[in-house]
């Protein structure tokens, strides 16, 4: 009897739960677009998560203020259904499933990271469901052949080529480059990248090496650099390895002329939790305030002003994660608007054919979806404050050149 | 050979905080047999709260170590008497999920009060260091193994010269044999948790000063916390010191000479032999 | 624990619900055959976990990485351009059982923690090998064109029914495991390694096939989770979330039991979905202290309590009987 009963009470709470909350809007269900995201609020990248998840609500908040979108002589509300991914690329590929089939949301917004942007791009292709998103670099994701999926940010192999222009203008000149790289997918590429780019314009790479993803010690990897003598010490990885190789590099006196992090020194954790030593430091970045590109109408007008309102939102100034997950909405807004249609496949060629310059700055793609067009920046932290240096035309305040000696910063 | 002996002084000081990560586990474990899958996120929680401290009332962060101390003892002691004394007796299987269900919890809890960022406290005095013949010596991590280094002796000195102490390692050795003599074990195991909490609290305090760390950074702590254990030999005091200093010698070596990618396989590597050969840890101390 | 014979309704219960699961996929809907494709794997894995951890006692805290091996085995065949699911199954079974009897004959030696610590090493020194070697895409992971069978393209769905038969395998498997005298000798092994070796009973070579028929088990859930994700990293291959679910999944439904580990599934798998739908930023700490509660109440799993005619004093003589 008592297993009979429990069966069924089993089998009512499943079907509750699968039945379950899909009364969310259909696909422009009315008078709402509804978008959905995969992001990570809890686990390791929860962090870069919230970060993309206030881009995309600052969109959302915008559009709406802004009186809507307006598709085909329609005017739309927009809203964007989340699910927390947990920063596995595993649970982001169920999520996305389920945000296409479950809540009948037609467009995504991509999670934060390579890796779960991978998994959630194979469901956007096999679903035929349009995904843009604004925090997955590495370009592993765009051989795939995929048609559905859009990134609207410079690949990873990038990241890193505009510090070692920004100091091959410098003098003394620098010659000689090390860079170490937490192993995981996006890493991997910027070390690659940047590597391939400083052998071809002159730079002798003396040393490189992988260290495993969320390591808590790389003395090791520290002492090797030292013994090498780089004139450019660099990182690939995330805020966690900045700071342990900064830290690290302080501990053991290695004096250098450049030192130069893939992501870290944007975030305000990074100045926070090193005070002083994160002066001169250099961060390369998908954007700053300081570009000077000039959105259109009705698409956030302009860099400076999206950081004025953002800051007046959410508290602190935008960084250039929440800007790229910003922007990824905005092109979803481009190819909705301009292609006059919210039917899925049409947005996707709207994507596709998309070649506009907003206030993030072009978005175009080339074959694979990915946008190559948009040139990369780079910050330095100049007496507590990230300013924008380099490429020389968006130049808030000049490179703060040489690094002094750690005492001295 | 001057990276050879860098390397050498950085594994030894790498191993003085992870020997500090793996003593409460250790006592733990050898103690109570059961092993505490929370103990990362107690580290964690201490680290947390010498950042509060040290960001909301400029406390040094080596004055906070006492406080982290005294807040995680705490927190064991009512997670001992509240939760974990319903399950001591009980299989590996069950206290193993029991801690991984609290660590969830807890993680999750440091999550909602102090958010997904990197942290790390950065004193006026971090970066400061000695050179020796070309070696560097960073002081805060010397300073950090010394601390960890006192704080093992005391351990070891409190085990061994007061009652509760006698009365904990007596129920180590025989639980119904301590009874009849008197002892209250769910008192001592009380307090032997307790304890663990409390320097799982004090290494995050040194873990604050020296890495960077967030919510999610527990779990590298506690794996290498498994590893020093089973290296030293379970519930002894000099067990962790030594494992610890092994761990980190080996692990540094590794990743200089072997590839930097390659020092966490190594070093699990180098446990799995340890235990198929030597299950008793290379301090060769026996524990039930 | 129940009666090695098991409870017959559960086990008709169990069978009866893998018959039901077969008409998952007439709804249509690639979200419910993923979420039903979850439950039928981490079934398969936590069966595997069974065998060696449930029925033989030896509580492994690794058992993710035939998981693993599964995947990378199938994803390695599809870079050589196989990519049958059915010859991938195979080929993820004989990989994982190649590994469970190569690293078991010395890692079954250790008993109780040794054994959880040990093979917890093995799966995340597996992770941190693969993530080095780039012939296995190191930490750029696989991904596999779609599968195949018998030489022709099929549609997505073949993986819910691929992941059915690898689930249905080892419900099958268990329950003759559970029938045989290879069952009989793992209780025995259990509950006295030392007597069952003076009757007889050779304890490595028992604990051996148990292992590697562990690993077949969750092999073969990795090589089909390969084609259903389309990716695989080291990663997501050796998740925490894929070691300790199927644990929790059988000790929900009952350690060493034939129906328990299916039935932990599907309940685990509803709370977590509820969880995940109504609390983005706080469903870890409700999983959390679920886990807890489960660990505290329901030692024994659901079976037991179902089986049991006074639950309520269950619950309170479990709260006795391991505290001191």
């Amino acid at each position: 009897m008592k297993t009979r009963s429990l069966a069924l009470a089993l089998a009512l709470a499943f079907a509750a739960v699968v039945a379950g909350p899909s009364v969310s809007a259909v696909r422009a269900a009315d008078d709402t677009i509804v978008f959905g995201a995969a992001v990570s609020l809890t686990g390791s990248l929860a962090k870069e998560g919230h970060l993309t998840q206030e881009g995309y609500d600052f969109w959302k908040d915008w559009i709406n203020a802004h009186g809507g979108m307006k598709v085909a002589g329609k005017t739309y509300k927009v809203d964007i259904k989340y699910y927390d991914d947990e920063s596995s690329p595993q649970t982001a590929a169920r999520l996305v499933e389920k945000l296409i089939d479950q809540d009948h949301v037609g467009f995504i917004l991509g999670p934060y990271g390579s890796g779960t942007t991978f998994s959630a791009a194979a469901v956007a292709e096999r679903k035929k469901v349009p995904m843009v998103e604004g925090n997955g670099a590495a370009e592993r994701i765009f051989n795939q052949g995929y048609r559905y999926t859009f990134g609207i940010l410079s690949p990873a192999r990038r990241y890193l080529e505009g510090i070692v222009d920004m100091g091959k203008a410098q003098t003394p000149k620098p010659k000689t480059l090390a860079i170490s790289a937490s192993n995981d997918l996006f890493s991997v590429e910027v070390q690659q990248g940047v590597v391939d780019y400083a052998k071809a314009h002159g730079i002798d790479v003396v040393y490189t090496a992988k260290y495993p993803e969320n390591s808590t010690d790389v003395s090791a990897v520290i002492s090797a650099i030292k013994a090498a003598h780089p004139d450019i010490i660099l990182n690939a990885g995330h805020t966690n390895d900045a700071l342990l190789v900064h830290k690290g590099l302080k501990e053991q006196n290695v004096q250098a002329m450049i030192y130069g992090y893939s992501v870290g020194p944007d975030t305000p954790d990074f100045r926070n939790a090193l005070g002083r030593d994160a002066n001169y430091v250099f961060g390369s970045a998908q954007w700053s305030d300081a570009v000077k590109y000039k959105g259109e109408k009705g698409f956030i007008p302009s860099a400076p002003q999206y950081a004025a309102e953002f800051q007046k939102k959410f508290g602190h100034k935008p960084d250039y994660h929440n800007a790229e997950s910003t922007a990824a909405c905005l092109a979803f807004q481009y190819a909705m608007q301009r292609g006059g249609s919210l039917d899925t496949e049409k947005v996707r060629d709207a994507l596709a054919k998309l070649d506009v310059t907003t206030f993030f700055g072009i978005l175009k793609f080339d074959s694979r979806g990915l946008n190559v067009f948009k040139p990369m920046v780079v910050n330095q932290i100049q007496n507590g404050e990230l300013v924008t240096v380099w490429p020389a035309g968006l130049a808030q305040a000049k490179v703060a050149w040489p690094t002094p000696v750690w005492a001295k910063r | 050979m001057q990276l050879f002996f860098q390397d050498l002084v950085n594994g030894i000081l790498t191993g003085g905080i992870l020997a500090l990560v793996a003593l409460g586990f250790s006592l733990v474990w050898g103690i109570m047999n059961i092993i505490n899958l929370a103990h990362g996120t107690f580290i964690m929680l201490g680290a947390y709260v010498t950042y509060q401290l040290f960001v909301s009332f400029h406390l040094d962060p080596f004055l906070c170590i006492p406080i982290a101390f005294v807040v995680l003892f705490a927190l064991g002691y009512v997670t001992q008497l509240s939760i974990i004394n319903y399950v001591v007796r009980a299989p590996v299987l069950t206290t193993f999920l029991l801690t991984f269900g609290l660590s969830l919890l807890l993680e999750n809890v440091i999550l909602l009060i102090w958010t997904g960022d990197t942290r790390s406290v950065t004193t006026g005095y971090s970066g400061a260091h000695l050179d020796v013949g070309g070696i560097t010596i960073p002081l805060v991590k010397l300073l950090t193994l010394v601390i960890a280094l006192a704080i093992g002796g005391l351990t070891q000195l409190w085990l061994a010269r007061t009652k509760l102490g006698r009365a904990i390692r007596a129920t180590s050795m025989d639980v119904g044999a301590a009874q009849l003599t008197g002892v209250r074990v769910a008192h001592v195991y009380a307090i032997v948790f307790a304890l663990s909490a409390g320097l799982a609290g004090a290494a995050g305090s040194l873990i604050s000063v020296s890495y960077a760390f967030s919510p999610s950074s527990a779990t590298p702590f506690l794996i290498k916390g498994f590893i020093v254990c089973v290296l030293g030999g379970l519930g002894s005091v000099q067990g962790a010191l030594v494992g610890g200093l092994v761990y980190g010698i080996v692990e540094t070596f590794a990743s200089q000479y072997i590839g930097a990618g390659y020092a966490d396989a190594v070093a699990l590597a180098v446990l799995l032999v340890i235990l198929v050969f030597r299950p008793t840890g290379i301090m060769g101390r026996a524990t039930a | 624990m129940i009666g090695i014979a098991g409870n017959r309704v559960a086990i008709l219960v169990a069978a009866l619900a893998m018959l039901a699961l077969l008409f998952v996929p007439l709804a249509k809907s690639d979200y419910t055959n993923a979420l039903f494709r979850g439950i039928l794997m981490y079934g398969a894995m936590s069966y595997g976990w069974n065998v060696i951890g449930g029925y033989t006692g030896y509580v492994s805290f690794g058992n993710v990485v035939f998981f693993g091996i599964g995947a990378y085995a199938a994803a390695l065949l599809a870079t050589h351009g196989i990519t049958d699911i059915g010859l991938s199954i195979v080929a993820a079974m004989v990989a994982a059982a190649l590994f469970a009897v190569v690293l078991g004959i010395p890692v079954l030696r250790l008993q109780g923690h040794y054994f959880g610590i040990a093979t917890l090493s093995i799966a995340l020194a597996a992770q941190d090998l693969i993530s080095n070697i780039d012939a296995f895409g190191a930490t750029n992971g696989l991904s596999p064109k779609a599968a195949t069978l018998f030489g022709a393209a099929v549609p997505y769905v073949v993986t819910y029914y691929a992941m059915w038969v690898v689930c249905a395998l080892a419900l099958a498997g268990t329950y003759a495991v559970s029938r045989s005298r290879l069952g009989y000798a793992l209780v025995a092994i259990r509950e006295n390694e030392g007597a069952a070796a003076v009757l007889g009973i050779n304890p490595t070579k028992y604990k051996v096939i148990a292992w590697a028929i562990s690993g077949m088990m969750g092999g073969g859930a990795g090589a089909v989770f390969v084609y259903a994700n389309s990716y695989i990293d080291p990663a997501t291959a050796f998740a925490v979330d894929n070691n300790v679910f199927p644990i929790v999944m059988a000790l929900l439904g009952g350690v060493g039991t034939v129906a328990g580990p299916l039935l932990g599934a599907f309940i685990l798998t509803a709370i977590n979905e509820t969880l995940w739908n109504h609390f983005p930023f706080i469903h870890t700490l409700f999983f959390g202290a679920v886990i807890v509660i489960v660990v505290l109440f329901l030692p024994r799993g659901l079976l037991a309590l179902i089986a049991a005619r006074r639950s309520w004093s269950l619950y309170v003589q479990h709260l006795r009987a391991y505290r001191v």
